[in-house]
């Protein structure tokens, strides 16, 4: 009949009217952003971060500055600190990111060999000025390596494994017991055996 | 209790035109008389017109799964003040070589019609401001000065795709028109008169014209004829907005295209209750709820299902438009007329029999004449 | 009350200024499609008028047909044979004082004549009831062959539009 196409299409969107009343989970979609955000994956990457290990002092980087040649648009700066007599500290003295220029490809995390610099999930970035605010020195770009195992609990367990394997004596305690842990959502729990 | 409910606006405007009448002298309470109704619509019009915009972002949202607009203020009821200051407060641009004083009347233009539309329509028992014998033939006129003004609008701005929109507005508005002038001569056939609260006392006690084989029909087209008029969806070809830049309103900014998006909305909020008037028998309903509820309440139907064509269908290109309503709405309408002077001439059971031989003869050969143009079902073929 | 009338009287001289007014701009303007618009308010003028003469339908027919028709068919015609750029024509040549002037005598001619006629009105029509039903009574009983004459050059003129406007094929 002529127009029952319309008639049946008109159906739908009713259905989908009143799902949205009646099954508000399978009918609504949107998440109410400040109040509810949605979960990221893991592997998710957004800008990156320095870890330390128990206080801001103890900074893993020891300033190889392999990241700074490795970064493809340039954007980090590393000064290593030098003790009154001129020698090299391992420990960098100024650690510079850029965030306008960043790209958030991920090599800095992938070639740097001290597993000190990591992508975290922060995108909540908002600034009032384009070049002094989005330049993040060393003091903004530190944090725990709980925060790491809070983040990405199963990269965790590897980097701990290995490290562990690599030099038995800088075992953490807390980190042991968050293998344990759940996965986090929407993943795939790790299968036995599955990490080196 | 319910007699009060139901004059509850006349009783408060007597009492104001009484307590006025103690110290004015007596044209000027003849004057204060229209006044009142007067000011009262073009008062509510607008507001209205916001709540019918939030109406139909939040039905839309809830159609697309989404929620509608819903941070403003509690479910979002503040979103049209929000965004009436937005308007308010945009730099208003006009085009340097512009008609200055055409683009600056065609939006007062366009508001004034569906306005002027709204007094001839009957809110309730005794609830009309302006009881002419010829309403229905006043709504009909003054909203083909709509078209005019769009026209204004569109030809002031300069701009040749404010043209085009422009162009093509105007031809589908006036070739709507004759279906829907047509649509209702069947209601001043059965009613034999022009006013538009005779026709609601024609259809009280639940006798509404939309239950007639005749008024089945002639109020669907009339309605679809109502869409088009007003320029929604699925009609909304002049003003969509991934067509032709925005149309014909493409110059104007600020409150001006404030003024023409709210000439949409009355003029929808009027079709509707013109419809709701002329076949679903105006403010009749069951005496226990006041009758200016009735009419609200079947004016609100109406516009949701305006809302829901626009959730769901998508935009006529411009030939099937106008081949829409010459061939098939046009030649429909012009048989409903005889079809309604059958049902009127011929007594009971005869005059329903032949109504429906009447339509389904209309509707065949309709059929029959357009098959060239109807798509048909497709067949998809596999490469297996 | 007087006030009221006196309101109305002015009001049937203020329609009659505005008629007139935007009559003389149709003529004189320069901008083709300022003189529609003229056009346009010449005509509501009339259908003013007619409310004045308590002839409501005629009034609405003449909003509905003049305005809503015949002047959406002068402005389609105007949009399309005139070019955007195309703006200001001037209306009058160097005769047209002489012509005004000509005109203006045939004018006091004419009202003269027309005023000195006595004109015969039929009683009965003054308190006549107007109703659209009525005026359908008439035209299908006493006027049925001016309307079917009338129906007829209308169709010769669709059918000749659509002739016209047929592409050779």
């Amino acid at each position: 009949m002529f127009g029952w196409g319309i008639f049946k299409g008109m159906l739908v969107t009713l259905w989908n009217f009143l799902l949205t009343y009646f099954y508000p989970k399978k009918g609504i979609f949107t998440v109410q952003y400040p109040e509810k955000k949605i979960p990221v994956a893991q592997r998710y990457r957004n800008f990156p971060f320095l870890v330390y290990d128990g206080t801001p002092h103890m900074i893993r980087c020891v300033a190889c500055k392999i990241c700074e040649a490795e970064c493809p648009p340039k954007c980090i700066y590393i000064v290593p600190e030098k003790d009154p007599e001129g020698k090299v500290l391992k420990k960098p003295a100024v650690f510079d990111i850029d965030y306008a220029i960043c790209m958030n490809c991920g090599i800095c995390e992938e070639v740097c060999p001290f597993d000190s610099i990591y992508m975290d999930h922060e995108y909540e970035l908002s600034k009032y000025q384009r070049t002094e605010d989005l330049m993040a020195h060393k003091e903004e770009l530190l944090k725990p390596w709980e925060h790491f195992a809070k983040i990405r609990p199963l990269d965790f367990e590897r980097i701990e494994a290995k490290r562990a394997a690599k030099n038995a004596k800088a075992k953490p305690a807390a980190p042991a017991e968050s293998s344990a842990q759940k996965p986090g959502p929407g993943l795939i729990p790790p299968r036995q055996g599955q990490e080196k | 209790m319910t007699e009060f409910l139901d004059q509850i606006f006349i009783i408060a405007k007597n009492g104001a035109l009484n307590f006025l009448g103690v110290f004015l002298p007596d044209w000027m309470i003849l004057l204060a008389r229209i006044l009142i109704s007067v000011v009262t619509l073009v008062a509510i019009a607008p507001v209205v017109m916001m709540y019918m915009t939030w109406l139909e972002r939040k039905v839309l949202g809830r159609i697309q799964n989404r929620y509608g607009p819903n941070r403003v203020g509690i479910f979002g009821l503040l979103q049209p003040i929000a965004d009436g200051i937005k308007m308010l407060t945009k730099e208003d641009l006009v085009p340097k070589n512009a008609d200055k004083v055409i683009h600056f009347i065609a939006p007062m233009v366009i508001v004034i019609a569906p306005l002027l539309v709204l007094a001839v329509l009957p809110f309730g028992r005794n609830l009309i401001a302006a009881d002419l014998n010829v309403g229905l033939l006043f709504f009909l006129g003054v909203s083909t000065f709509g078209v005019i003004a769009l026209f204004m609008g569109s030809w002031s701005s300069k701009n040749k795709y404010s043209l085009l929109g422009g162009m093509r507005a105007f031809a589908q508005m006036i070739s709507y028109e004759i279906p829907m002038l047509l649509s209702v001569v069947p209601v001043i056939l059965t009613t034999s008169s022009l006013s538009t609260v005779a026709i609601v006392e024609a259809q009280l006690q639940g006798k509404w014209f939309i239950f007639t084989p005749w008024g089945g029909f002639a109020s669907l087209v009339f309605f679809l004829c109502g869409v088009a008029e007003v320029n929604r969806t699925p009609f909304d070809l002049p003003e969509a907005e991934s067509e032709i830049v925005a149309g014909f309103h493409t110059e104007y900014s600020g409150m001006k295209f404030a003024l023409f998006y709210m000439a949409e909305f009355i003029s929808t909020f009027a079709i509707s209750g013109l419809a709701v008037t002329l076949f679903l028998g105006g403010w009749d309903g069951p005496g226990i709820l006041p009758s200016w509820f009735w009419f609200g309440l079947k004016t609100l139907i109406l516009i949701l299902i305006m809302i829901w064509f626009r959730g769901t269908l998508p935009r006529f290109r411009v030939d099937q438009l106008m081949g829409f309503a010459w061939k098939v709405f046009l030649p429909f309408t012009l048989g409903n007329i005889f079809i309604a002077a059958l049902w009127v001439s011929l007594p009971f059971p005869g005059n329903f029999i032949a109504d429906t031989i009447g339509i389904t003869v209309i509707l065949t050969l309709l059929q029959v004449f357009n098959r060239k143009e109807m798509p048909k079902k497709r067949k998809y073929l596999c490469a297996n | 009350m007087e006030f009221l009338y006196f309101l109305a009287k002015t009001g049937f001289y203020a329609t009659a200024l505005v008629t007139l007014g935007s009559a003389v701009l149709v003529v004189t303007l320069r901008n083709l499609f300022h003189c529609a618009l003229a056009l346009i308010l010449c005509l509501l003028g009339v259908a003013a008028t007619y409310l004045y003469l308590k002839a409501e339908f005629l009034a609405m027919i003449q909003i509905l047909l003049y305005i809503g028709a015949i002047m959406t068919l002068l402005i389609f015609a105007i949009m399309l044979t005139n070019r955007l750029a195309d703006q200001s024509v001037s209306q009058t040549n160097r005769q047209s004082l002489p012509a005004f002037a000509l005109l203006a005598v045939f004018n006091v001619f004419c009202i003269a004549s027309l005023t000195a006629v006595p004109w015969k009105i039929n009683p009965a029509s003054l308190t006549a009831p107007i109703d659209a039903k009525i005026l359908g009574a008439h035209l299908m009983g006493t006027y049925v062959f001016p309307f079917e004459i009338i129906s007829v050059v209308l169709i010769i003129a669709l059918v000749g539009a659509v002739i016209l406007g047929r592409t050779d094929q």
